[in-house]
């Protein structure tokens, strides 16, 4: 109980209110404490009024309680603009409070911090004298025909800058706003200041300083109305008011008293907030109808699934939805809806959604893993590989038993190696192309990391799932380093040359396999054994070509024209050579062209069915030629910077990056190409 | 807004001033209790203080001229709800007031399903609500207490310190006053401002604290027309619901 408050209380009513304090307070611990305290001599009221006093007493366990004062005042005070309610003069005003009475309560009242305004009489050198006209700032009194008088001393004035006297930027008759800085209440002496760090904190955003008529506060304005004007009484004027009339005053009033208006407190005894549970307010008890209705929904929605009636089914989902949003039941029954008729990318929403609300969620998370590796595969065919192994990722992270997405995983990050490592080697090749000196030092640094990798992939190839993939392994390792290293260096390349096609991906996804492939064994296939399915081949190759050919032809053509790149530049500039099939200009022209039929061939000792892997396993030996080609030379180059070599790497990269190009220049080319088999065979049987 | 208040304060007088029959104390406990059930819901609805009292006004005036016998008090009390949400711009959903209602009814419910008889409470309410309409002349829109009661209170708060002002919660106890005197009929019987003097003065008065006066005392300035004996009466009635609840709950 707060004893200050009871005992102002008791003093007020008397003897009387005591006694019947005690009567009714007797079970009440905390006011035994205070009651010995009370029992001092106190005079009675004569009006007293039995009835409150009743009142009080019986009502004092509330009314006294600590926690009875709710209201926390405003952190930041500011200048009330348009009216929110009725601003009124100060009620002293109204009640024609004496002088002497007035006086005392201003300097009784007036604290360090407050806002004053007032009119400056006169200036002398040592500060400003100011006649104060009225408070601001919370603090709403009569002051004016007070004529206290205060002084702000020259050193809280502050300077305007320019080296003038600040006080000769102040005049006789200025209406100033200033902070009180200091208070002799018993000399009733004030001290103000101009400076903002005077002001009390709730009030320092306030300007101070020389003001206008206008600026003036308006409980002020209206005080002096009422002044002049002797019929003007408050309740007048507040009837008058606009503020009186705004609807929401009441709402903003409380919150300006820092009272919630939805907790308002009350002194009866069945209203205390103790009594109200918490399960029977509106909402609460909507939340629980709202989950029972939708499950209704959500039940005969799943009657109409499994009897096959897809769009009842789904009218009863969303209904359940609209009567109550995010339920776990429905968005996992619409999901399952989804990825039945196949919208996959919906299903997946529906039930992270629905995991998101209810984590534990068997069927969901279930449900969900199942749909992710079905979207990773769709998602795989459409050659969006990162994506796709995203979503297997998830789909472990949320289900780590599930057998197919591993298995999916590590099939995808296997194509997404490759087509990594065949980007790599685009971007070294044209790299490659403009560095000049590669160091002994970095290429044994390459040869290490090779080595490295190789034994990596030995051990990973063990393990792989599938037969074509053991063998595939280990030709990574020699384009790999060298791929790293331009990888990292050649980003931008990589990345402009990014655009130039899809197919290209495509067929380093493939191609490192089937490359792969080839490693070990001496190439097996001699011209004879391509001449046989030369005819099935390049049936199959005629039939391809156009369809996707033509539409990456524009695409590569388009992104070519936009790339600033150099080494795009080349690219084109090879890829126009290879188009005017200009197979007697160079050795390298012969070599590109001719490592391209020497793909063409490894195509037939593949085995792959599907014809755009056969038609990737084309490009994909030509890639592995051009990297053995570049492992050779690599290993070879110890110390020597042979110009062999370079052509080599040279000729590697620009096949590698003419790769892409070369397949819209095939259909033209196909037949000058196979003619030439026979002499890179040649040529390579040289080499080994 | 007086002559209204007159002349329902007639009809009181009509029935005779000191002898009270046993049937009006039986009404005014029922009323009591609905009006609780009204106070109860609107708190468990989250209803601002003012819908809360066009929604007890809305009651009480309909029950001056309409008979208990007659209309349900319960059903009248929940349409009035309604009523008052639409009126003072707080809609509240007819499912929330029937959830609650309901609960309030059956405690430890599960919440009503949505079948027919839901659909057949929710037409009962919204039936009573034209009725009440009708039976008020559609005149609905009250002027309340509460605005003024926070005007007198800013004002009074300029006259004291600022220190007492903060340790004394006269706000809290006033609006407790006011809200609990929408129990009875008294909020029907005076005028807004009146009763937010009355409120203000008793929490004043409860606390002892001292206000500076001058040719005027506060209350007069600020309710030129009103009276110390007036004062002391309504504080009386108000004071006397707090008695009531003893009987009633």
């Amino acid at each position: 109980m707060e004893r200050d408050l009871l005992r102002q209380s008791v003093s007020y009513h008397g003897e009387s209110l005591l006694s019947l304090l005690k009567c009714e307070q007797s079970e009440n611990p905390d006011f035994k404490h205070v009651a010995a305290e009370l029992s001092k001599t106190l005079n009675q009221r004569e009006e007293g009024s039995t009835v409150l006093e009743q009142f009080i007493a019986r009502k004092a366990d509330l009314l006294f309680a600590p926690t009875w004062k709710t209201s926390t005042p405003a952190d930041e005070w500011q200048e009330e603009s348009g009216e929110a309610y009725a601003i009124m003069p100060p009620l002293e005003q109204f009640m024609e409070v004496t002088f002497e009475e007035r006086r005392e309560l201003f300097y009784r009242d007036v604290e360090r911090g407050d806002l004053v305004i007032g009119r400056i009489n006169s200036v002398r050198e040592f500060g400003l004298f100011v006649t104060l006209l009225c408070t601001a700032g919370g603090l709403e009194r009569d002051i004016e025909d007070l004529e206290i008088k205060a002084l702000c001393p020259l050193r809280d004035v502050p300077s305007t800058g320019n080296h003038d006297d600040p006080l000769s930027y102040y005049q006789i008759g200025d209406l100033i706003r200033a902070g009180v800085k200091d208070i002799d209440r018993y000399h009733e002496k004030l001290t103000l200041s101009l400076y903002s760090s005077s002001l009390a904190p709730h009030l320092d955003k306030v300007k101070l300083g020389v003001i206008s008529k206008e600026d003036l506060p308006l409980h002020y304005i209206r005080g002096e109305k009422v002044a002049s004007d002797s019929s003007e009484t408050y309740e007048k004027l507040l009837e008058s008011s606009l503020g009186l009339s705004n609807p929401l005053n009441v709402d903003y009033l409380l919150g300006k008293l820092g009272i919630s208006d939805t907790q308002t407190p009350s002194l009866m005894r069945g209203l205390q907030s103790k009594h109200f549970k918490e399960d029977d307010f509106a909402t609460a008890i909507r939340k629980k109808q709202s989950v029972s209705w939708a499950l209704k929904c959500v039940k005969t929605g799943v009657d109409h699934f499994k009897s096959g009636r897809y769009v009842e089914a789904m009218n009863e989902y969303n209904k359940a939805l609209e009567i109550d949003t995010n339920n776990v039941e429905a968005l996992v029954a619409r999901g399952a809806l989804y990825a039945n008729k196949g919208s996959l990318v919906k299903a997946i929403d529906d039930f992270e959604l629905a995991l998101e609300n209810c984590p534990t969620h068997r069927n969901a998370k279930k449900y969900l893993c199942q749909t992710l590796v079905e979207r990773g595969g769709q998602l795989e065919e459409e050659e969006k590989l990162v994506t796709a192994e995203g979503l297997y990722k998830r789909a472990i992270a949320l289900d780590d038993t599930f057998q197919e997405a591993a298995e999916a995983l590590e099939k995808l990050q296997i194509h997404i190696q490759k087509s990594l490592k065949l980007k790599e080697q685009e971007a070294a090749k044209e790299q490659e192309k403009t560095k000049t000196v590669e160091t002994s030092a970095e290429k044994l640094r390459k040869i290490l990391k090779e080595e490295k990798r190789m034994k990596k992939k030995r051990k990973r190839s063990t393990s792989s799932s599938t037969s074509s993939d053991t063998s595939s392994t280990t030709s990574d390792d020699s384009p790999s380093t060298s791929r790293k290293k331009s990888k990292k260096r050649k980003h931008k390349r990589r990345r402009s040359s990014h655009g130039s096609k899809k197919h290209k991906r495509r067929v380093s996804s493939c191609s490192d396999k089937t490359a792969e492939e080839e490693w070990f064994p001496a190439p097996a296939n001699t011209s004879a054994s391509y001449i046989d399915q030369k005819q099935s081949i390049s049936k199959l190759l005629s039939e391809g070509e156009p369809s996707w050919g033509k539409s990456q032809h524009e695409d590569g053509r388009g992104r070519l024209d936009d790339a600033i790149d150099r080494s795009l530049e080349n690219l084109k500039h090879e890829a126009s050579r290879l188009g005017r099939s200009d197979v007697n200009g160079q050795a390298k022209d012969r070599h590109r062209s001719s490592s391209t039929s020497e793909c063409a061939r490894r195509d037939s000792s593949s085995s792959n069915q599907s014809e755009y892997s056969q038609k990737s396993d084309r490009y994909s030996k030509e890639f592995s030629a051009q990297g053995r080609k570049r492992s050779e030379s690599e290993r070879r180059g110890n110390g020597k910077m042979d110009r062999a070599e370079r052509n080599s790497r040279n000729q590697d990269d620009s096949r590698r990056s003419s790769g892409g190009t070369l397949k819209k220049e095939l259909p033209s080319n196909l037949l000058d190409i196979f003619s030439q088999i026979a002499e890179f065979e040649k040529e390579k049987k040289l080499k080994k | 807004m007086s002559t209204q208040a007159s002349t329902s304060g007639s009809v009181n007088e009509a029935r005779g001033r000191s002898n009270v029959s046993a049937e009006d104390v039986e009404d005014s406990k029922t009323h009591f209790r609905v009006c609780r059930f009204i106070i109860e819901t609107g708190v468990k609805l989250g209803m601002r203080s003012v819908p809360m009292a066009t929604a007890c006004v809305l009651y009480h005036r309909f029950f001056q001229s309409a008979s208990l016998q007659v209309y349900e008090p319960y059903l009248v009390a929940m349409s009035a709800i309604y009523l008052a949400g639409k009126v003072e711009e707080q809609h509240l959903r007819t499912r929330d007031i029937i959830n609650v209602c309901h609960r309030y009814f059956h405690p430890e419910s599960e919440p009503l399903e949505l079948d027919g008889k839901f659909w057949e409470l929710r037409d009962s309410i919204v039936q009573c609500e034209l009725l009440i309409l009708r039976q008020l002349n559609f005149q609905v829109s009250f002027e309340h207490p509460h605005k003024y009661l926070l005007h007198y209170l800013l004002s009074v708060r300029s006259l004291l310190n600022r220190h007492a002002w903060s340790r004394t919660p006269i706000a809290e106890t006033a609006l407790a006053v006011l809200k609990d005197s929408y129990h009875g009929s008294v909020c029907v019987l005076h005028k807004p401002q009146h009763l937010a003097l009355t409120s203000l003065y008793l929490a004043l008065q409860t606390y002892g604290v001292q206000l500076p006066r001058g040719e005027l005392e506060w209350w007069q300035v600020v309710c030129a027309d009103i009276t110390k004996a007036q004062i002391e009466t309504i504080m009386s009635e108000l004071l006397q619901l707090y008695d009531m609840e003893a009987k009633c709950t």
